[in-house]
């Protein structure tokens, strides 16, 4: 154990003073900072800009129309004119997002108010007129002389209240909680799963590096492959923590300041600790894999499709994404958190998903995960110990299967 | 002597073809013991089972300075004949690194590596990357690496392979110097010229089996003749008329006659004929080189060895 941490500690440090991984180290959350970034810088594109809304106002209730377009925050411009409709033919072929409203006594009498606008517009602008129904409509009530109480019942609408039976029965559920609340710790827990399963490839890399610089017979004068393994599955976990740290770092804040709720808040929960649990689960099934694997190979670029197929692995996840997230509880969502591949990421996804966790699902795939981790930890490092010492060329399946059956 | 190592009845198989045929052979404490033979007869196969790296079908390997059953690998040093280093890390990195997997301590074993940097013509190399150095410098590196830590037994296997005449020089001074420092040696090669010179014994392997195991004086005396090389015109004939001459290469005008075994050379040399020519005479054993390529190549000097031996 002693040498596996020397091991660690060195692949750490050696990774940490090599100048391509500090740069993808923080390249990702830079990545993912920029493209946030442009996505609100698109966004922001898309915001609806000021329309002008001229008043020709012969009943004198602008303040009340004013008042109106502040309470539904409708982003008007909002002006009086004294032009008639005959005069403002060329003022609506010179400008842009503009509108023009004649408040007459007859208009008010007819319930037909003339809104004269420019060819471009705001998309928004039609039904948002609409809303200036109301306090018009309380002035043509009010010419009425009704009592208050008339006044009241008239200007009230009519409303249908549905209430259905699960809303019936846990009155207090949830509705009012944010999405998010459940998200985040998802998320989270999907970001470490990601990241040290992309830099858990790197063990793969440096497996097969050591073969190819032909170094692994020094180190393994001084340890045992198993210690060699062990510290490389360490040392790479690290690496993948830091990435994470690293990210968060970054994209914690950024968050916090562009959504307007308490993250820290929602990362912080019982739930975060299970899914972060599920996820270095996940790490160390690909870890195994992946230290096995490399050490079969002498180069990456002649590798053949079996070992192109394991480094898929980890991906078989994103595939189920679809199926596993429009139906938590549906067949494929089941069966995939069974199959040890699978399992991490599409509990991650279920858990997420589903609002009550069906705990008895959740320890069987643990237990299976666990157990095929161990399995796999043992097939690795029979792998590993054949196959870091043999030079100049790639295992094949069938070489493989007999270092394992050994 | 104090025996530090002894190897016994190994055996290793791969697939269907024996590599190691019953290999027995033992390393003393500040000898230099060679491991000789030609390519593929054996010789990584032998050292790795004794490193541990593989395992051998049957036989044994004790290390006497050590109790229990596992190798004692921080008191080996060893330089494997597959060997490199990682690529894009600093010279002194990697050695700390070696040095701290043997557990020795690191301020000590900087300034040893220093030490043995400015020996080996590397000073001021620490902080340059390994992808900057040469190969003859990279296995300098290597070298330093696998003594760095005063391993109690090294091994080098093919420890001259690509090194320049200098460099060579140097190894064989310090591996030298190790031994007279009381440091056991298994070193394999199958440069003789160069094992010739420094080695205390020697085992020679051909097909996975041993076919000498002595000192290196055992083996000359056993089997190397005396062989005399004569400088001048001689025709064949006469040189072959002269008694307890086996067998005569002629090359332009210099001649190498092969004397049978039990020959004693100054009174040989007393019944040599007045008419041979001589410009420029000597008289040598037969080298390790020739015994060796007699060997590879299956000729009959060492069986005609064997045979009278016998």
């Amino acid at each position: 154990m002693r040498n596996s941490m020397k091991v660690a500690k060195w692949e750490i440090k050696r990774n940490l003073k090599n100048k391509s991984f500090v740069i993808g180290l923080f390249l990702t959350p830079i990545l993912i900072l920029g493209f946030g970034f442009l996505g609100s810088l698109f966004g922001s594109d898309d915001e609806p800009s000021e329309t002008t809304v001229f008043v020709n106002d012969q009943l004198e209730i602008f303040d009340m129309l004013a008042e109106t377009v502040d309470q539904y925050e409708l982003g008007w411009e909002l002006q009086q004119t004294d032009l008639t409709e005959g005069d403002i033919h060329d003022e609506l072929e010179n400008n842009e997002d503009t509108a023009y409203i004649f408040l007459t006594p007859e208009a008010l009498e007819s319930g037909v108010i003339p809104v004269y606008t420019t060819d471009e517009i705001d998309s928004g602008f039609s039904s948002q007129v609409q809303l200036l129904t109301g306090p018009l409509q309380q002035i043509r009530i009010a010419q009425l002389d009704l009592t208050e109480e008339e006044l009241a019942i008239i200007s009230s609408n009519v409303v249908f209240e549905e209430t259905s039976a699960e809303d019936y029965v846990a009155e207090e559920s949830v509705s009012l909680a944010s999405p998010l609340e459940k998200l985040v710790p998802g998320i989270f827990a999907g970001i470490i799963l990601f990241a040290i399963v992309v830099t858990g490839m790197m063990i793969f890399q440096s497996a097969s590096q050591e073969k190819k610089d032909k170094i692994a017979e020094i180190i393994l004068s001084s340890v045992t492959p198993g210690e060699l393994m062990n510290g490389k599955i360490i040392g790479y976990f690290v690496l993948g923590l830091i990435q994470v740290a690293v990210l968060l770092i970054f994209v914690v804040p950024f968050a916090a300041t562009k959504i307007d709720e308490p993250i820290i808040e929602y990362l912080f929960v019982p739930e975060t600790l299970l899914l972060v649990f599920i996820a270095i689960l996940g790490y160390l099934l690909f870890a195994a894999i992946f230290v096995g694997i490399g050490a079969t190979m002498a180069d990456m670029t002649t590798s053949g499709n079996f070992q192109g197929l394991v480094m898929m692995l980890p991906f078989l996840s994103f595939v189920l994404m679809a199926p596993v997230l429009s139906n938590p509880s549906g067949m494929v969502a089941k069966v995939a958190s069974y199959v040890p591949f699978t399992s991490p990421g599409v509990l991650i996804m279920r858990l997420t998903a589903l609002d009550e966790w069906p705990w008895v699902e959740i320890i069987i795939a643990i237990v299976v995960l666990v157990i095929s981790i161990l399995l796999f930890m043992k097939l690795a490092g029979k792998i590993f110990k054949v196959g870091i010492l043999m030079y100049g060329k790639n295992a094949t399946p069938g070489e493989i299967w007999k270092w394992i059956r050994s | 002597m104090e025996v530090m190592l002894t190897v016994e009845g190994l055996e290793k198989s791969f697939k269907n073809k024996k590599a190691l045929k019953g290999i027995t052979f033992e390393v003393r404490k500040g000898e230099i013991m060679a491991i000789l033979g030609p390519n593929g007869a054996g010789k990584s196969t032998t050292i790795r089972n004794i490193m541990g790296i593989m395992y051998p079908d049957k036989g044994s390997i004790t290390f006497h300075n050590h109790q229990g059953k596992e190798i004692p690998r921080h008191k080996i040093g060893y330089l494997p004949e597959e060997r490199g280093l990682y690529k894009n890390v600093k010279v002194m990195d990697i050695l700390l690194y070696l040095a701290d997997l043997k557990d020795y301590p690191l301020d000590k074993a900087k300034e040893r590596i220093l030490m043995y940097l400015k020996k080996f013509d590397l000073e001021g190399k620490d902080k340059v990357s390994i992808d900057e150095l040469s190969k003859g410098m990279g296995q300098k590196v290597q070298f330093i690496g696998s003594i760095l830590h005063e391993p109690e037994l090294l091994i080098l296997d093919e420890p001259f392979s690509g090194l320049d005449p200098v460099s060579q020089e140097l190894f064989k001074d310090e591996i030298r110097n190790l031994a007279d420092n009381g440091t056991a040696i298994l070193l394999s090669s199958h440069q003789m010229n160069l094992v010739e010179e420094m080695c205390d014994r020697l085992f020679m392997i051909q097909n996975g089996q041993k076919v000498i195991y002595g000192t290196l004086d055992e083996v000359k005396t056993k089997y190397a003749n005396f062989k005399c090389t004569i400088r001048g015109k001689n025709s064949l004939q006469i040189l072959e008329s002269i008694p307890k001459v086996g067998r005569v290469e002629q090359k332009e005008e210099s001649a190498v006659l092969f004397l049978e075994q039990d020959v004693d050379p100054t009174s040989w040399l007393k019944d040599l004929p007045s008419n041979v020519v001589v410009q420029e005479l000597k008289m040598n054993r037969i080298s390790l080189h020739e015994i060796f390529i007699d060997i590879a190549t299956n000729n009959n000097l060492i069986q005609e060895a064997g045979e009278l031996d016998a």
